[in-house]
Formats: structure tokens, sequence, C-alpha cells
């Protein structure tokens, strides 16, 4: 097992307002799965997903990687951010002072490689990713699917576990759309890289190995 | 130093224009340079009459004086026996012996107050460096004045002057009798030392016997080392040589004391001053908290990468400290432009009956260039660091939602 989320709750509490967003969340990633989070706006898919990825913590509940309880503000938390996990953004979320190659050689930098090595491991990503021409381009010169196929490539630089995306063909036009998820799929049969994806598409969420509905904070397996 | 930091170090360095030069830091920059820039103008000048006093103290004047233990003159036996003892010293420039006395100077109806010092000036005269018109050495019934003191009395070279020497105990029915002559200015004599300027009176030793009847001894003798600093220990070590009958005092005993409160000026005006790069490091902190909250995105993504906030803040500071010390850089040379600036013009001098010396001389020191340096870059360290401490206390998600 990869990950494993134990009965997460998380509730917010806005002016006097209570919102139960988690209740009961339970989930268990395995190696090479590919698992679909779908669900109403506002059920709290994405609250899901931070916590999952360590950017958010729960009120009650646990996360185990590798059968090791993690929390989000554990010294260790960064390191397993940088290494064990990586996060595709609704929003590409690209630096956008920095070119292409560079947003995708910061994990690897940030982790300890120099700058040449990370850049030219980031080089052969992008090829791989189609975007051997794009390299040196800023992100405010990519399109919307070429801007999510970089932040793509920069979760998973660090060969990570799993990879964790939030709706990340939710700004996207039908054609870019299924363009990511292509992407997605051969890279997770190639090279059996697990992924949870939140997405409300629930046509393209069938094709995943398993789907989940997230409904009155429990996931409900499809 | 980690892989990241090195890399956005370099970015910075290869894009200076997009990356430090901004329009958000010119506050910033001319706030440190003009607050740095004023500090070390300030240190400078103080720096330089503390400097300039010290010299011309020194210089116009013994560096140890000799005089005899009962208020005595000293006699001739006396002055051949230091002579024998101290005249093959090698830390002692010159031996010199004088015969000081309080007079008037007279010329038509001025009178002014001042100190007669008489040398043997064809024997080695020390201030002779000090004589800014006429020449030496001086012939009979010839004086050098004071340069004030004749613009004063309205002499110059050439001029007469009357000496006159009242001997309280020579009171007589008919009055005070006085001893008096006329002299020829030969040279005048200027210092800086306001003092000494104002009221400096040099003859020739057979003279001033003359005048004030003393047909032998001296009221001192003179003694120039050739470095001042260790007069002190110096003049202890002649009381000893010298015996019971004379004493040596350095010139710290008279001096020290003042310029121990010019230093403690200095460096209160240093304290001071030190307060306008604080108000100059308001900037940066709003410069700092204006980039945390630019770059805020930044943040969260480098966050939720894996980077550590002790490694985002550095990045941070990396930026805003290196443009934060070259402003410290050009502040203290603008610094060093204003005083010299305020060393050439001639519009202000300082009064000499307040300050000893009427120049403003501007000196930079070594010393005092890393001071400014050090205080000035740990104040504005200060700025930069203490609001990037926010950068921990930020939360990825808050960020991301807030730009949604
Ligand atoms: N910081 C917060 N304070 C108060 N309420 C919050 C906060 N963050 C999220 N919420 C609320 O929690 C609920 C779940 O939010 P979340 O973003 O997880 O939903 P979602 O399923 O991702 O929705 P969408 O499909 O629209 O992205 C929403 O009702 C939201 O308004
Ligand atoms: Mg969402």
């Amino acid at each position: 097992m990869i990950l494993s989320a134990r009965n997460l709750k998380k509730t917010y509490i806005d002016s006097d307002q209570r919102i139960e967003v988690l209740k009961d969340a339970s989930l268990n990633v395995e190696q090479g799965d590919l698992i679909c989070i779908t669900g109403k706006s506002g059920c709290g898919k994405s609250t899901l997903l931070h916590i999952m990825g360590l950017l958010d913590a729960p009120d009650a509940g646990k996360l185990y990687l590798e059968d090791q309880e993690v929390t989000s503000n554990s010294p260790s938390a960064p390191q397993i951010r940088n290494q064990k996990l990586g996060f595709v953004f609704q929003f590409h979320y690209l630096i956008e002072d920095l070119t292409a190659l560079e947003n995708v050689s910061l994990p690897l930098m940030i982790c300890g490689e120099s700058e040449g090595k990370a850049k030219s491991k980031a080089q052969e990503l992008l090829s791989h990713l189609g975007l051997a021409q794009r390299l040196n381009r800023y992100p405010n010169q990519l399109s919307g699917g070429e801007q999510q196929r970089v932040s793509l490539a920069r979760a998973l630089i660090n060969n990570p576990q799993l990879v964790l995306a939030d709706e990340p063909t939710g700004n996207l036009d039908p054609s870019h759309s299924q363009e990511v998820w292509n992407l997605i799929k051969s890279l997770n049969q190639e090279l059996n890289q697990a992924f949870v994806i939140v997405t409300h598409d629930i046509e393209t969420a069938q094709t995943a190995d398993r789907v989940y509905e997230l409904t009155d904070g429990v996931l409900i397996l499809q | 130093m980690d892989r990241l930091e090195r890399f956005y170090l370099k970015r910075y360095l290869k894009k200076p224009k997009r990356n430090l030069f901004r329009f958000s830091f010119v506050f910033m920059i001319l706030g440190i340079m003009l607050s740095v820039g004023i500090l070390s103008a300030g240190l400078n000048l103080f720096q330089g009459y503390e400097t300039n006093l010290k010299r011309l103290l020194l210089d116009s004047f013994a560096h140890i004086g000799i005089q005899s233990s009962y208020r005595n003159l000293i006699t001739e036996q006396q002055r051949e026996m230091v002579f024998d003892r101290l005249s093959q010293r090698k830390e002692i420039a010159s031996i010199t012996p004088c015969l000081e006395s309080a007079l008037m100077a007279q010329k038509g109806d001025k009178i002014r107050a001042i100190n007669l010092r008489a040398y043997d000036i064809s024997a080695g005269f020390p201030y002779a460096r000090y004589i800014s018109a006429g020449e030496i050495p001086l012939q009979e019934k010839e004086v050098i004045l004071g340069h004030y003191l004749a613009e004063e009395l309205g002499l110059s070279i050439g001029d007469e002057i009357t000496l006159n020497y009242p001997r309280l105990d020579r009171i007589t029915p008919l009055g005070i009798h006085a001893s008096q002559d006329k002299y020829r200015i030969a040279a005048l004599y200027r210092s800086g030392f306001y003092e000494s300027d104002r009221s400096l009176v040099i003859s020739n030793l057979s003279d001033a016997r003359a005048l004030l009847m003393i047909p032998s001894g001296y009221s001192k003798i003179e003694i120039r080392l050739q470095d001042a600093d260790k007069a002190a220990a110096w003049s202890k070590e002649y009381i000893n040589i010298l015996g019971p009958e004379l004493i040596s005092i350095p010139w710290n005993l008279y001096a020290e004391s003042l310029l121990h409160l010019v230093a403690i000026e200095k460096w209160l005006i240093f304290i001071v001053f030190s307060f306008l790069v604080l108000i100059a490091g308001i900037n940066v902190i709003s410069a700092v908290t204006t980039m945390i909250i630019d770059r805020n995105t930044e943040i969260a993504v480098l966050k939720s990468l894996g980077a550590t906030a002790g490694v985002i803040k550095r990045l941070f500071a990396y930026r805003i400290g290196i443009i934060a010390l070259l402003s410290v850089i050009l502040g203290q040379a603008l610094g060093a432009i204003v005083s010299w600036a305020v060393e050439k013009q001639s519009f202000y001098r300082l009064k000499g009956e307040v300050y000893f010396i009427d120049t403003l001389t501007a000196d930079i020191t070594f010393f005092n260039l890393v001071v400014v340096f050090l205080v000035a870059s740990i104040l504005i360290f200060l700025c930069i660091v203490l609001p990037l401490k926010r950068i921990e206390r930020m939360q990825v998600i808050d960020i991301l939602r807030h730009k949604q």
C-alpha cells in the first residue's frame, strides 16, 4: 500500500456556521492505481486531496504513507512532499519568472540535485511529454494544455510514489483536456505510476480503475 | 548553500534588471543610501575633528613638560642634568628649554593679554612648521606673533609691538613699576589651534630674560617624543631618572579628558545617526513585505514542492540583501563625497573660540568604514529577517484558495 487515508474529518467554521466537509473519508491507494474522485462542487474534494498531499491537516483521522503515519506539519513533511508525492493543481501554478525547463527542475534542486543535472533530467521528461520545443518558454508563452503538461512534469520529476491531481483538466477545452488525460493514462500504464485524480468529468472518470464519489463527507466506491 | 539557493542567486545576478533593480525598491535604495551617507559623513567629520584636535594638541605643545617640583624656575644645573640624562634616549625627538610668562601686548590704545614663550630659537625650534608668514630665526628684539592676535591688533610683519611685564612686587607710590620694550614682528604663527593663534608670542630667550628680568633659569623643559601616545609611560620613568627636584607631566594630564569627551561625542552622534538607518529600515521592511505579498503564490508553490520555510526565506533575503548591501556601499561613497565637499567649501567655518580649531576636516578611517558598514548591515539585516518570519506561518492552502 502506498497511501492510506483513514477516517478523515474536516470541519470549517465560517462566521457562526459549521461546515462538516469531511466526516469519515477513507481511501487506500496501491501501487499502479488510477483512482478518480468525483462529487458535487463544494463537497470537499479539494480539501481531501490537500490533506492527502500533506498541504492541509485533518481535524481527526490518520494518514499513512508506506505504513508510516505522516502529518502535514511534521518536520519531515517538506521532504515527503518533495520526494514521495506529486501535486497538480487545477490552475497550473507554474512560477512565472522561470522557464518550463526551470519550473520542472525545481523539485530536483530542492532535494539537492545540481542545476545542470536537474535540467538535463527535466529536459528528458519534458521531451517525453511532447514538450521538447517548449523548454525555454515562460509559462505565459504556453497554451493551457502545455502549461498543465509542464505542471504534470513537475509533479513527476522526482519519481513520486503517488501523483495527486485536483481537476488537472478543469481549465482546459475538450481537446486539450483529452490530451492531458491520455498522457495520465499512458504514464499509468507504461510506468505503473499511481494517480489520484479529482474530476468533474464523470465520463472520463469511468475509464479509471476505481471511481469514488464524495458525498456527505464520505467516499463511496462507484 | 542549498542548490536551490544557488540557482536563485545566480538568476538574480545574471538578470539584475528583472530581479534586483525594480521600481518597488527605489525608495528602499534611496533611504539606505541617504541615511548611510549622512551617518558616514557625520562620522568622517567628527573623526576629522578629533584627529585634527589631537594632532594640534600634540604638535603645538610639549608631549612631556619637565618642571621644578617647588614651582621655582629650573636652574641651569638642573637643565644640564636633564640633558645629560635624557638627550641620548631613542624615544625622544627633541628637548627644548622654555621660559614662559603671561604679559600684556600693546599697540596704540589696544591692549591684549598674551602668553610669551621664549626659546633659544637658533638651537632648535620645534614649531617651525606653524610659521605662516615671515622668517625665522629671529634677530634681536624680534618676535613671532599668533596670526589672530596680529589680526586683532591690526599688525603685520615688520610692524612694532610693545610687550609689557607688570611687576606686582614693585608697586611704588607712583603705581605699578612695569618693564616694557618694543619688538619687531618677524613672523606669524598659525597652528589652527585657536587659543594659541590668538594669544601666543614667541621670542628669543635673551630678549625674554631682559624683559622679565630673569637672568637665568627656565620655566620648563619641553620634551617631544617620537610616539606621543607613550607619553604617560615615559613620563613615569623620567620621574625616577630625574629625582625629586623635578616633576614630569605628560600631555595626557591636560588634554586626554578633552579628547575623550570629543570621542564620546563622536560615538553619541554615531548612535543618533544610526537611528536614521533604522528609519530607512522601515522602507526595507515595507519592501520585503510587499515582495512577500506579491510573490505569495511562488512561496506556496515552493512549499508544496517541498522547499522548507528556511530555504524560501533565504531566497528572498538574498534578493533584498544584495540590493541593500549595494545601497550601503553606495551610501558610504556618498558619505565620502559629502565630507569631501564640506571640507572644500568655504561658506562655513568652525567658531574657533568654541571648538578650539577653526577648519572642518574629514577623516575617513578604515576602522570607521568597517563600523558604519557593519552597523548599517546589521540593522538592515534585521529589517529583512524580521518580516520574512511571516513566511513560516504562511499556509499553502490559504494562499492558493485565495487565488482561485
Ligand atoms: N478556509 C475555509 N473556510 C471556510 N470554508 C471553507 C474553507 N475552505 C473551504 N471551505 C468550504 O469547504 C467546502 C469544500 O471545499 P472544497 O474546495 O474542498 O470543495 P470542492 O469539492 O473542491 O469544490 P469544487 O468542485 O468547486 O472545487 C466548500 O463549501 C468551501 O466553501
Ligand atoms: Mg476543488
